[in-house]
């Protein structure tokens, strides 16, 4: 195999014959795992379907507990964070280093802003005694509010679905930040490059999809 | 080497589609506070969906990529359609059957206690449950 | 061909190390341990089937309790489905063969492929921690609620099946990208060979539906820890919600597990009756058809499972729609034989054998999609019977023939034809005799998975038995023979069946670390034949490798 031809870049695999051709496979991967995540949450999309149409009072009773300016905030840290993200390409595809890197340093920032934002929301339920599973007993009373009244039946199935749906989701905000944190390392590292940003790109692709699938939680769970 | 041009969204255009999603954003928290009947689902759905789109057209540039990438996408949403409505053609009409009873069994344990309550002497009432 | 002593460089020669086989990233390499790992599962699998046979052959205990029968025939199950028949023909044949086929040098992400292959074997060891732990007897469908309410075991195998399933998608997404993006000049969508049509119809149904799987193994999981309510109906959640989730994997999995069985066959059909399978892009395109229609039809597991009757209906007609493009394949390979000149070899033994059985299971699989008859049917013998013609008589035979058919490419050997022929007579005899009867048990109403029944189906259990022995006989000598051929089976030519797709036509035998030293130029279909006489004109037997592959 000739590999130190004069036109053979260093991120050009042996298997492939091009960069365009490694560029177009590796994006083409990265879309088909994308489906793989859509169709691993659609499975608590159905459930959150099926228990809503069978008891959609407690739905609503128990999304009043959540709090939509806390979601709201979240969700457009998610939004800004998937903002920067884009930037972030645009100047790798420009060769702009410095943009790059500042850009996905504050989409880590922001990721991690979400975070914190979703500790808080956690912390103030499990205080209340609202937690997935077996331990499900809401008590106490805060800003006028009496939990012990929104112990109806199947609002155990709402909060275990919160619980499940924004904890897997918080786990790919964490793998994310990883994600960001190798490629922030190899920006400054000089990398990257209009010839060369697949990585990227494709976490780029990954991060906005987490994001979209924030979108459709925040007014499912927070706000109808 | 062969080099195909890779579209680059410009900044302006990022910034505008972000400030729309802030917007939109802000808006469905608005919306959803006031009481609009049935239309507080429909009209949150359509938001979100309207952002998601935004995403996925113009930060995840399906815009200008490879159609087969559209088509990728596309039929992942598809089935996730697909999960959801067979899902609930059961679901939703559970109980069409003469021999099988709406709901949970939850559902009719809480009955249960319900009469039992107005008619604390009566053992007999049971609903398709066989004695313990 | 230089047959010099040491041979020309080939992919087992080149580096024999056992480090250079571990961290290889060669998709030959990988798709050979995949071979050794399906194989081990298979003879474990195999090996519990051959004692629940035993057990049944007369009423009562024979040789273990009711507890460890359970837990044989469950073990036997989640072995089987997901470490043998999910990765067998994808992994195995799909990895060795699909790059070469497509004149790639290697699959899209190779290094993918080597993380999916550790991810099996360590999905495959945690599912079976469930051994240590004991007491995993619930069947391979895990359904609520009885599989949240009995012992830790259901612990171990839920995250094995989480874990392989990883493989699984890495696998499919590293197969689609590779079908799109890296085949040879000239080869196009019309001249690909139809196993690779058929992997790719399999890929986009591990892609699409294993993921699920996860989220449903995932929230089985915290049901039984966290008790979340979502499944368990003592907690207000929806056991038969449960089954949507599990079978909108798992009747899919049931495609991934027969469709590279029908790419198989369609390869040995067109190559050993030396023709142009008929109706080529009815016979591809009805494999992508199948992959999207098997998602429409799960439901049809559950007409007993208390689902509303409008979905049942739904669910069963849909069914019927699969055996418009099953059949459209099995009308044209019978075709292709009819109009080309048949050679019996054993591997176009196994194909024709194929036909047999898989349409047997075929067609009862639409008898059973039929509501009224499925709640006669439903959770008896005939169910059993069903899936194993379908599985066994399906899959597991065209894994075999494509063994068969691959086996000097990869190994650089020929095998022992009469020996290979008496084997498929076994295998084939013994097969037919273990699961016929349980069709007529089936019907008269012998529930599946019992460890005792009454006197009347004793024989036909006999006959089962005595067939799943004749069948063990065949299959191990299989196993002997293909290992005696590594020691002293003949040393096979470039292209030993006269087929034309480019793993015989371009490359040497075994091949080339990269497959190919230059990139094939395809000018022709895979089947055509007609086009190919210059191939042949030593009458059939092909042992020259064209000049462009040296």
């Amino acid at each position: 195999m000739a590999n130190t031809h004069s036109d053979h870049p260093a991120h050009l695999q042996h298997h492939f014959v091009s960069s365009e051709q490694q560029f177009d496979a590796a994006k083409m991967g990265m879309w088909l795992f994308l489906v793989t995540e859509i169709l691993l949450f659609s499975g608590m999309f159905v459930a959150y379907t099926v228990y809503r149409s069978w008891h959609p009072e407690v739905f609503v009773l128990s999304s009043e507990l959540l709090n939509p300016w806390l979601g709201g905030l979240n969700t457009i840290v998610l939004l800004a964070s998937s903002f920067t993200v884009a930037l972030g390409i645009h100047f790798a595809q420009v060769n702009n280093k410095k943009g790059l890197v500042i850009n996905l340093v504050l989409t880590f920032l922001f990721a991690l802003t979400f975070l914190v934002v979703k500790y808080f929301e956690y912390t103030a339920k499990f205080e209340h005694g609202i937690f997935p599973g077996a331990a499900f007993d809401p008590h106490g009373v805060s800003h006028g509010v009496d939990y012990a009244m929104y112990n109806v039946p199947y609002a155990r199935q709402f909060f275990s679905i919160y619980f499940v749906m924004t904890g897997i989701h918080g786990v790919h905000v964490l793998v994310g930040m990883g994600l960001f944190t190798w490629i922030t390392i190899r920006a400054i590292k000089g990398e990257f490059s209009s010839e060369y940003y697949t990585p990227v790109e494709n976490c780029g692709l990954y991060w906005h999809l987490v994001d979209i699938i924030w979108i459709f939680l925040f007014p499912l769970l927070y706000l109808i | 080497m062969s080099h195909v041009e890779h579209h680059v969204s410009s900044i302006k255009l990022l910034t505008t589609v972000f400030g729309g999603l802030v917007f939109l954003t802000v808006f469905t928290v608005l919306t959803a506070q006031l009481d609009l009947g049935p239309l507080n689902v429909p009209l949150a759905l359509l938001i979100a969906t309207t952002k998601a789109a935004l995403v996925v057209i113009i930060f995840m540039a399906l815009k200008w990529d490879n159609k087969v990438n559209t088509a990728i996408f596309g039929i992942g949403v598809l089935f996730v359609f697909v999960f959801i409505s067979f899902t609930l053609f059961d679901t939703l009409f559970r109980g069409d059957l003469t021999n099988t009873v709406e709901g949970t069994i939850q559902d009719q344990m809480i009955q249960e206690e319900a009469m039992k309550a107005r008619e604390p002497a009566s053992d007999a009432i049971q609903f398709n449950r066989t004695p313990q | 061909m230089s047959e010099s002593a040491s041979g020309p460089i080939n992919y087992l020669s080149h580096d024999k190390s056992i480090k250079s086989w571990l961290l290889t990233l060669d998709h030959k390499r990988i798709g050979i341990m995949y071979l050794i790992a399906v194989s081990i599962a298979f003879l474990a699998g195999g090996i519990l089937a051959l004692l629940v046979r035993v057990e049944l052959m007369a009423p009562g205990e024979t040789i273990m309790s009711a507890d460890a029968y359970n837990q044989a025939f469950t073990l036997h199950a989640v072995l089987m489905i997901f470490t043998f028949i999910i990765p067998a023909v994808p992994a195995v044949m799909g990895n060795f063969v699909l790059p070469l086929q497509l004149g790639a040098k290697d699959v899209a992400f190779p290094r993918l492929n080597l993380a999916s292959f550790y991810i099996y074997l360590l999905g495959a060891c945690v599912a079976l921690g469930a051994l240590v732990v004991g007491r995993v007897d619930g069947g391979w469908t895990f359904y609520t609620p009885y599989s949240t309410s009995v012992g830790d075991g259901i612990l171990y195998i839920t995250t094995g099946v989480f874990i392989m399933g990883f493989s699984s998608i890495l696998t499919g997404l590293n197969f689609i990208v590779t079908i799109h993006k890296m085949r040879a000049p000239g080869l196009t969508w019309n001249r690909l060979p139809l196993f690779i049509w058929s992997i790719y119809a399999t890929s986009i149904v591990q892609v699409l539906a294993t993921p699920v799987i996860g989220i449903t193994m995932v929230l089985l999981f915290l049901e039984k820890f966290l008790h979340i309510g979502i499944f368990d109906p003592a907690l207000g959640g929806d056991p038969v919600l449960f089954q949507h989730f599990f079978w909108f994997y798992s009747h899919p999995a049931v495609y991934i597990m027969i469709l590279p069985a029908f790419g198989i066959i369609s390869d040995l059909m067109g190559t050993f009756s030396r023709h142009q399978v008929a109706g080529y892009k009815f016979v591809a395109l009805s494999s992508v058809a199948i992959a999207f229609l098997g998602f429409l039809v799960w439901g049809h597991h559950m007409f007993v499972s208390g689902q509303s009757a409008i979905s049942s209906t739904i669910f069963s007609l849909i069914t019927y729609l699969i055996g418009i493009p099953t059949a459209v394949k099995v009308i044209n390979w019978v075709a292709t034989m009819y109009k080309g000149s048949v050679q019996l070899k054993t591997p176009m033994l196994y194909a024709i054998a194929f036909l047999f059985t898989f349409s047997i299971g075929g067609f009862t699989g639409i008898m059973l999609g039929v509501l009224a008859i499925d709640i006669h049917l439903h959770d008896t013998y005939f169910v059993v019977a069903h899936f194993h013609y379908v599985m066994m008589g399906g899959n597991v035979i065209a894994a075999l023939g494509g063994l068969h058919y691959w086996w000097p490419k990869m190994t650089g050997r020929m095998f022992n034809e009469k020996l290979g022929k008496l084997a498929a007579a076994l295998v084939f005899i013994g097969f037919n005799l273990t699961f016929f009867p349980q069709f007529i048990m089936g019907a008269q109403g012998m529930p599946r998975r019992y460890y005792d029944y009454l006197p009347e189906f004793q024989s036909y259990h006999l006959w089962s038995t005595y067939g799943s022995w004749v069948l063990g006989v065949g299959l191990f000598l299989i196993l002997g023979y293909l290992i005696a051929s590594l020691i002293n089976g003949k040393k096979a030519g470039p292209n030993p069946w006269g087929a034309l797709t480019l793993e015989w036509t371009h490359t040497t035998t075994p091949p080339h670390p990269h497959n190919f030293t230059e990139t094939p130029i395809v000018t022709r279909g895979a089947y055509d034949f007609h086009l190919a006489k210059d191939l042949f004109a030593k009458g059939g037997e092909v042992s020259e490798v064209p000049s462009s592959a040296k």
